[in-house]
């Protein structure tokens, strides 16, 4: 059967389009030149000055400690959540769904808003506290569909032999369901990491003054200048995530 | 007689809203026994395993082992180990990790673990894949290391739920003989499910056959074969051909007359002393019919009839012929003990005499139409495959 | 027996379910109820209640504003749908080792900052970049227009942003579906056009609805795009949120104005959860429905 070539060739050119920018991105960060429309050369540079702005590492320092605390204590809540939502069947599950499902179509803005008047009207300081409480907020609905996923592919007669074969509940669950689940529940906690890293409308929002996220700080230095910089710390950054997205891939696709 | 029930269900029950998926079933299991429950899906067999397992509790009656009643108790509390129908190997555990399990819940010491794990990793003759994981062993070997993981435990019962189901024919028939030899060697009361019944017919000291949530009949292999009490054991095993007449006369002590319609009066071993003037139906094998184009001489004991072929299907070891006899399709097998190709086999169309002897026919207890749809007989046109025509065989 | 069931529910429930409660449904309930507040002189929110920050919605720049988030959105939605659906079609007709790859490519700028690659584009279609000098040369655009800054480069970037959103939705949707029946549908005689019309579009209208939801609802809030490559032409109702914000230091109108956005975003929001027969929804890690 003749084959339509439409589809190979939308994708094709739809992967180009995507990694275009980025790829140029990438190339001009070591583009010697301060402007991006003239080539001057491979050169290190700019990553070398990364090293001495000391506003970057203090930004990125206060993006790692919350990007780990926020994805600890999602995974925490996201994983009890895909427990609950996958184990029971009730009106209250199917209620508690539509809240956890609601954080991922809703518009950041919006969030990042609520989040404000809320520590507003409650008289709480904005910080690196509040930063931490949003990023959990919106990070728990990931790793909850994420774990809710690979609890429903699981195969429960794995646990009722468990327990044929002498295993109470709790043994079965440590022994059995939790070892088969552990992939799932790093590739969760990998993607809220990431997502808690990158965030920057609602961090924005609940940041105040004083309290710079990384994301915050290149925001501010593509608004004021420093194309260069950007460039730079935007590749790293892209390290990174590709970095995480393989790893947590790989856990993923291993034990299908 | 303690012996006797070694394993007893006891009235025992189990609904799922409005269905019957058990319905106050009580039988029991000898030590020792290969005892089988066969009956199609959702006759009640794997929920019946299940109650057993631990995994479902009944609604009504009690399950007692050994004289204990473990009915309340949890599955991981039971002596009890069953061979899931996907064998549930953990993906996660290697083949020697596996079998271990059951022994490391019970905290025994170390050593004797490996002991008894080197002793059944030779049970099943897998000493060199014990270090593999499930998923790169073969069907087959999944099936051994599933019922390595349960016997370390020395279950009372080992209970199988279809374990041939995901095997492709070969590998079933080999598998067969490898449980069947098991059994032997280790001499624990095994409880087999399945829908097949090759398999429950060839491994089994006993049989229920369950249909609807109850038990229909029960006993050994050739009981059921060959004294079916309803019509559903008659047509669920084997094929038969089913015959409904009146008792005509009464003969002797065991024998009775019976008047079917376009047959001359047929003679039949009547065990059941049916009366005059009552219904009877009648099952007969296929096999225990002869075919012939001469009318054959026979004692009195035999019933001759004359019928026209309607179909023949060779199948090298035995022809399968349809005769028709006035309303009646009757199914014919013959096997061919001599050299076929000297005779002259009988062809479709012909003119023949069928007869059979009157202690091979047997008198039903229960009958339903609707079993007739069981049995493995082609229709005899487009519109009985639907369930129109005249559900004669 | 059962009650202890219904225990451990509760015990499994509560923690996702209270944070939520507290740091989403609340806040959510706080925007509404603090866009009847009047707005303090000294900034932030005064006490008291009143109509007048509602009234305020009734600013004559506001209906503008409104039609253009909406038909951007509208916009972003349909030419997103279109590419990702035979994206779609293509991911689940390929190899097993080719879709593992390919999907990883797709996923990856998911993953990415957002920021990060929005700034892409600022840099891209920047006066002196490559892409505009590129046009110039071939005579498309004259040396004056600017390729940043309007409404075409917010559209761009919101198409960029939001198609991934739409690929896996209908990537999933597509992976479930039989490709025998095509066949079938060609050995009746359909024509490849036809089949994929008539035939494939309809087996995978979940996915492509879900699509729709997934890049519409996003893109009505959409803000930091307008803010970073949108010119004062092309502002959307998020820019406005957040000016009210951040420049006004008007909180309740921002408020108000977030009300109506909320409000805009309920309807499909519900639409999704309430579905008849939906249950199936991506698996954010590998595109595949659940």
């Amino acid at each position: 059967m003749k084959r339509s070539r439409v589809p190979l060739i939308v994708t094709m050119a739809m992967l180009v389009f995507f990694y275009l920018p980025i790829m140029i991105l990438v190339i001009n960060s070591f583009n010697a030149s301060r402007f991006g429309s003239t080539w001057g050369g491979w050169s290190l540079r700019w990553y070398l000055r990364l090293l001495h702005e000391r506003e970057i590492w203090y930004a990125l320092k206060n993006s790692l400690v919350i990007a780990f605390s926020a994805s600890f204590l999602s995974i925490v809540l996201g994983t009890t959540a895909a427990f609950a939502l996958h184990r029971f069947a009730s009106r209250l599950q199917k209620a508690h769904y539509a809240v956890i499902f609601a954080p991922l179509v809703m518009p950041e803005i919006l969030m990042g808003i609520g989040l404000l008047l809320f520590f507003v009207a409650l008289g709480v300081k904005l910080g690196l506290f509040t930063i931490f409480l949003a990023h959990v907020t919106f990070c728990i609905s990931y790793v909850a569909m994420v774990v809710l996923g690979r609890l429903q592919d699981f195969d429960f007669s794995l646990i009722e032999a468990a327990q044929d074969l002498g295993a109470n509940w709790w043994t079965a669950t440590w022994r059995v369901l939790v070892p088969l689940l552990m992939p799932g529940i790093v590739a969760g906690g990998l993607l809220a990491f990431t997502l808690s890293i990158d965030d920057f409308v609602i961090t924005f929002f609940v940041a105040g003054p004083g309290s710079t996220t990384l994301p915050i700080r290149i925001y501010s230095m593509i608004k004021h200048g420093s194309p260069p910089l950007i460039n730079a710390l935007s590749t790293l950054l892209l390290v990174v995530t590709f970095a995480a997205v393989w790893f947590s891939q790989r856990l993923l696709e291993v034990r299908k | 007689m303690a012996d006797q029930e070694f394993l007893e269900f006891e009235d025992v029950s189990k609904y799922f809203g409005r269905i019957h998926a058990v319905d106050h079933v009580s039988f029991s299991v000898r030590k020792g026994e290969f005892f089988s429950l066969l009956g199609p899906s959702g006759c009640g067999k794997t929920t019946l395993l299940r109650i057993l397992a631990g995994f479902e509790r009944p609604d009504t009656g009690r399950v007692l082992l050994d004289g204990r009643d473990i009915t309340a108790l949890p599955p991981h509390q039971r002596k009890v180990n069953t061979i899931f129908q996907n064998y549930a190997l953990f993906p996660h555990l290697t083949v020697r990790e596996n079998i271990a399990f059951g022994l490391l819940i019970e905290k025994r010491p170390k050593k004797e673990i490996e002991k008894e794990v080197e002793r059944m990793l030779a049970l099943i003759q897998m000493e060199d894949q014990a270090e593999k994981y499930p998923d790169k062993i073969s069907g087959g070997q999944k099936q051994r290391v599933a019922i390595a993981r349960a016997l370390i435990k020395k279950p009372q019962v080992l209970l199988l739920d279809e374990p041939l189901a995901a095997l492709d024919l070969k590998l079933r028939q080999r598998m067969l003989m490898e449980l069947d030899l098991i059994h032997d060697e280790v001499g624990i009361t095994f409880l087999y499910v399945t829908h097949d019944q090759g398999e429950a017919m060839s491994l089994s000291d006993r049989i229920a056959v369950m249909n609807h949530g109850v038990i229909e009949q029960m006993g050994t292999p050739a009981e059921i074969y060959e004294a079916p009490r309803s019509s559903f054991v008659a047509a669920f095993i084997g094929d038969t051909n089913f015959f409904e007449g009146l008792v005509a006369e009464v003969v002797g002590d065991e024998y009775s007359r019976l008047a079917i319609d376009g047959f001359p009066p047929v003679l039949c071993f009547n065990d059941k002393h049916i009366s005059l003037g009552n219904p009877v139906y009648l099952s007969i094998r296929p096999e225990k019919f002869h075919i012939s184009r001469e009318k054959p001489e026979t004692g009195n004991k035999h019933n001759v009839v004359p019928g026209k072929v309607e179909d023949v299907i060779y199948q090298g070891l035995m022809t399968r012929y349809w005769v028709r006899v006035e309303g009646y399709r009757i199914s014919v097998v013959q096997q061919h003990s001599r050299f076929l190709l000297d005779e002259k086999p009988i062809r479709w169309d012909e003119e023949v005499w069928i007869s059979w002897h009157a202690d091979d026919g047997y008198m039903l207890e229960r009958y339903s139409e609707s079993d007739e749809k069981l049995m493995s007989l082609p229709p005899e046109n487009i519109g009985e495959m639907n369930g129109e025509g005249n559900g004669a065989a | 027996m059962k009650d202890r069931r219904r225990f451990l529910e509760l015990l499994a429930t509560a923690p996702s379910a209270l944070w939520l409660a507290v740091f989403f449904l609340v806040p959510t309930v706080v925007v509404f109820a603090i866009a009847f507040k009047p707005t303090s002189p000294y900034g932030g929110v005064d006490a008291g209640w009143t109509l007048e920050t509602l009234a305020s919605l009734g600013n004559p720049n506001y209906p503008s504003i409104l039609w253009r988030t909406f038909w951007l959105s509208i916009l972003t939605t349909v030419i997103s749908i279109i590419i990702a659906t035979p994206v779609g079609y293509f991911l689940a007709r390929v190899r097993k080792r080719w879709r593992q790859f390919l999907l990883l490519l797709i996923i990856v700028p998911f993953w990415t900052s957002f920021l990060i690659r929005i700034f892409a584009w600022k840099v891209l279609l920047h006066p002196d970049g490559f892409i505009k000098e590129g046009l110039v040369f071939l005579h498309l655009v004259d040396g004056g227009t600017s390729l940043l800054y309007n409404a075409w480069a917010v559209l761009l970037v919101m198409i960029y942003s939001y198609l991934p959103f739409a690929i896996l939705p209908i990537y999933a949707a597509a992976e479930r579906f039989d490709f025998q029946l095509i066949e079938a549908a060609r050995d009746l005689g359909a024509r490849q056009w036809q089949s994929f019309y008539r035939i494939f579009l309809p087996g995978i209208r979940r996915g492509l609805l879900t699509a729709v939801l997934m890049v519409f609802i996003p893109a009505l809030g959409s803000y930091l795009i307008p803010d970073l490559v949108g010119g004062p032409d092309s502002e959307m109702l998020g820019n406005k949120i957040a000016q009210r914000v951040f420049m006004d230091r008007n909180l309740p109108h921002a408020s108000a104005l977030s009300a109506l956005l909320t409000l805009a975003v309920l309807l499909p929001m519900t639409a999704v959860l309430f579905l008849p027969g939906r249950k199936g929804r991506p698996d954010l890690m590998t595109g595949e429905e659940k």
